[in-house]
């Protein structure tokens, strides 16, 4: 089960939403989020869980021109949260960059 | 068999742990059962916060503590490791295992790993009434058999079911459980039988751990377990043999070994669930769904999207028009001649500093402020678009585009944060976990474009394309995502190479009715965020812009009474103009714009409104009273009510009459005729160069500073030459362009 989650997910032809997974694979989208979830700890997927607030990681205040970030930035866009499959050049890159 | 071995030595007191997923309603029980003998603190060393409680009953105190929502016990989060902790070194009398019965596959998983960590354990059913209410038929006698274990159906939000909780947790803490566990490969089996026999020849070892549990987790290559086993008598000859057994497991399987332990404990439940949930619903289509196909969908999906762009912009200039017009009438009329009313009565009128309040803070901030409405109705409309649901589906779309150019679904993210500022939408490229799809996405980042560049468009839009100027920022705003994906195709093949980008999975929230007050917030916020930049940013460059036009030059007048071209501005941006010259916009005054525009995009327009503007102002000493003002303030706003009331309608075709025309700004005029002039007649096509040299060079300065903090000097360069290479040659093409087809 675990294998066929990840396999989806890298043949859909482009982006997947839950319920598109959960309809194709005939699973609660609650256990696909989990299967995800062991997938990311064995490092074949991100779960980003702050898609949400990706200000908030940044430094004190949030303003265009001065300093950016901070929790209460007016910039932050609550996008989806996305579980993208990590390249397995990622790490390759990461040290030749 | 697991027997109880654990009750505490006073019989009296009961130790009794609640565990549970998230948001399973473990917290809900725990106030139910506890009621107000609750301490809150932290859990030792860790920033997870610890709830414990009391309950007396028949004589007896039981101990309640709440631990952390898990998903599992595997010791990945810090809550997992809190409660894993817990349940190993405390060793209470009785784990309550709360459940969502709307998501009781998901659920059993970590009832699963309670259940082979040998615990005595009571299964709460909770949220009965919300899965009865989605058509989910549990069938609680077969799951308590199946799974061994006593079971209790709860509605905790109504307190039904507590009294049942405690007296099932009192019975599973001194009755001897027999728990049902999954029973795995063969080939894994006979592992954990392995080693089962070794921890059992180790009493230090099996007095602390449940041997199949620890023989699991060993096998997993669980490093925390490891650890904690190896510093007990017995624990490194495990060890030893556990990595040396874990390691044929897996040539034997071709696979990690926690890969089919977790794989074969979710068929088992899976299994389990098929047999005990008589009646579920189909994973059927939500209206939700329904909508997502087509709006979602591969050929309708980014036609969509351009049309929502269109009417966000359509909405942002048509009804803001009226309330810019207003305010820049308010600013450049009572509130500079309050102004110098005010200077005068303490004796300055006249002086340079009435020509530093008047020509330099009031043209300079009140030009940017005036634009304020064009904000606040596009931070409304996006704000709508996000509540609703829609914006996640915009990001769905786009992804695709993104893919093309070998970026990851991620970069979306900071590329959005972009249309609102470009210096955040730089840091929030740390989200991204490769160093390659940060530059990437670092370098792209400053196409995208941001609030600032806003009333740049407006202004330009409406002196040079009146009719059509939503289209022309609709226009703009994709020009600049189709720039940037050139940019990062030109990169992919030439110095950022990357492989596609794998598959995405994306957990879209349904649709739903925007709630008004979270709307109204974030226009306030973004639109205060956009105050207090005017306030401080803008108003400090616009004096300074004042002082470099108040120098004179060249030996021709005095302080503050110079021409302007002959001003130290005025001959710095001249120097600007024969790189300008080309681009149909070759004077000083759009040079000197373009300078300040560097330091911020809203100061584009405050120095066009200083350097264009001292004819603009020459009416403020003309004589009115303060009432006459204040009823010129009052009648001007009733007809921007009424004209904004006009526009709605408008926006769908039907016309109402025009709003009442007030003839075209001086701003505007001193803009047209100077464009007229530098272009050769091509004022259209040099207007809309120069909207397109402002949507591509850099953003600001601190844009700049971001990059080259996040990326390194070399790309912070590399960005600042290749923007403004690009923005030349972009508004190049667009005056050529223009002037061909007679623009």
């Amino acid at each position: 089960m675990l294998r066929e989650v990840l396999q989806a997910v890298e043949e859909a032809d482009g982006p997947i939403t839950l319920n598109e997974l959960s309809r194709r694979l005939q699973l609660d989208a609650g256990v696909i989020e989990a299967m995800l979830e062991h997938w990311a700890r064995k490092g074949k997927v991100n779960v980003d869980r702050d898609s949400g607030a990706a200000c908030a990681r940044m430094p004190v205040t949030c303003s265009c021109g001065s300093n950016p970030g901070g929790a209460d930035c007016p910039f932050v866009a609550r996008l989806p949260r996305s579980i993208p499959v990590v390249r397995q050049a990622d790490i390759r890159d990461n040290t030749q960059l | 068999m697991i027997t109880t071995g654990f009750v505490s030595a006073d019989s009296r007191v009961l130790s009794v742990a609640l565990a549970g997923n998230p948001n399973a309603g473990k917290s809900t029980i725990f106030n139910a059962l506890t009621g107000a003998r609750q301490h809150v603190g932290n859990w030792p060393g860790k920033t997870v916060e610890k709830k414990t409680g009391e309950l007396f009953l028949d004589g007896r105190r039981l101990n309640i503590t709440d631990l952390p929502g898990t998903y599992s016990l595997s010791a990945y989060t810090l809550e997992e490791i809190v409660a894993r902790d817990f349940l190993l070194e405390e060793r209470p009398d009785v784990v309550v295992a709360v459940v969502d019965a709307t998501n009781l596959e998901r659920n059993l998983y970590l009832v699963v790993q309670l259940l082979e960590l040998g615990l005595p354990t009571l299964l709460v059913l909770n949220m009965m009434d919300v899965a009865g209410e989605q058509g989910l038929d549990i069938d609680t006698v077969e799951l308590s058999l199946s799974l061994g274990v006593p079971i209790v159906p709860t509605v905790a939000s109504r307190e039904q079911g507590i009294d049942d909780v405690i007296a099932g947790a009192c019975r599973a803490a001194t009755e001897p459980a027999n728990p049902c566990l999954p029973e795995y490969l063969p080939q894994v089996e006979r592992e954990i039988a392995r080693l089962q026999n070794i921890i059992n020849e180790h009493d230090a070892i099996r007095d602390v751990y449940s041997p199949r549990w620890l023989a699991l987790r060993l096998l997993e290559g669980d490093s925390d377990v490891a650890e904690r086993v190896g510093s007990l008598p017995g624990g490194s000859s495990l060890l030893a043999e556990a990595i040396e057994r874990g390691a044929v497991l897996a040539a034997e399987l071709e696979e990690d070994v926690d890969l089919t332990i977790a794989d074969q404990r979710y068929r088992w439940i899976h299994a389990l669930v098929g047999r005990v949930v008589r009646a579920r619903p189909a994973h059927s289509l939500s209206r939700s769904d329904r909508i997502d196909r087509f709006v979602t969908d591969r050929r309708f999906g980014i036609p969509i999207f351009l049309l929502a762009m269109w009417i966000v912009f359509k909405f942002t200039t048509d009804l803001s028009a009226p309330w810019v017009d207003w305010l820049d009438a308010v600013l450049t009329g009572p509130v500079s001649r309050w102004a110098v009313a005010v200077l005068g009565a303490v004796g300055m009128g006249g002086t340079w500093v009435e020509s530093l309040v008047v020509d330099g803070v009031i043209a300079g901030v009140g030009g940017v402020l005036a634009f304020i409405p064009v904000l606040a109705a596009l931070y409304f409309a996006l704000a709508i678009l996000e509540d609703s649901g829609y914006m996640a589906r915009g990001a769905f779309v786009m992804d695709r585009m993104m893919n093309r150019i070998g970026l990851h679904g991620r970069s979306f993210l900071p590329l959005m944060v972009g249309f609102g500022c470009s210096v955040p939408a730089i840091y929030a490229t740390r989200t991204l976990t490769n160093n390659r799809d940060r530059i990437l996405t670092g370098l792209l980042v400053p196409f995208m474009s941001c609030g600032a560049r806003l009333p740049v468009y407006v202004l330009f839009a409406a002196i040079f394309l009146p009719r059509s100027s939503s289209l022309v920022i609709l226009g703009l705003y994709l020009l600049g995502v189709i720039v940037a994906i050139l940019v990062g195709l030109t990169l992919q093949r030439t110095i950022l190479p990357a492989t596609a980008a794998p598959g995405l999975v994306m957990e879209l929230p349904p649709y739903r009715l925007p709630n008004w007050r979270g709307i109204r917030n974030n226009v306030w916020l973004r639109t205060r965020s956009f105050l207090q930049h005017a306030a401080s940013l803008i108003l400090v460059t616009s004096m300074a812009i004042w002082l470099l036009m108040a120098i004179p030059t060249g030996g021709q007048g005095s302080f503050a009474d110079t021409p302007m071209a002959d001003s130290a501005f005025g001959r710095l941006s001249t120097a600007l103009t024969p790189v300008l010259r080309p681009l149909g916009f070759g004077s000083w005054q759009s040079g000197g714009a373009l300078i300040s525009g560097l330091v911020a995009k809203e100061v584009v327009i405050s120095t066009m409104a200083q350097t264009y503007g001292t004819e603009a102002t020459e009416d403020v000493g003309q004589p009115t009273t303060f009432f006459g003002d204040l009823l010129e303030i009052a009648s001007s706003f009733i007809q921007a009510v009424i004209d904004t009331l006009k526009a709605i309608p408008g926006m769908i075709g039907i016309n109402l009459g025009s709003a009442e025309e007030s003839g075209e700004p001086e701003l505007s005029a001193a803009i047209r005729s100077s464009f007229e002039t530098t272009s050769g007649g091509h004022a259209a096509a040099a207007g809309l160069a120069f909207m397109v040299f402002v949507l591509l060079y850099t953003p600001c300065m601190a844009t700049i500073a971001a990059e080259r903090h996040e990326f390194g000097r070399r790309w912070a360069i590399l960005s600042l030459v290749g923007q403004l290479i690009i923005a030349w040659v972009g508004a190049f093409i667009v005056f050529r362009l223009g002037v061909a087809l007679g623009g």
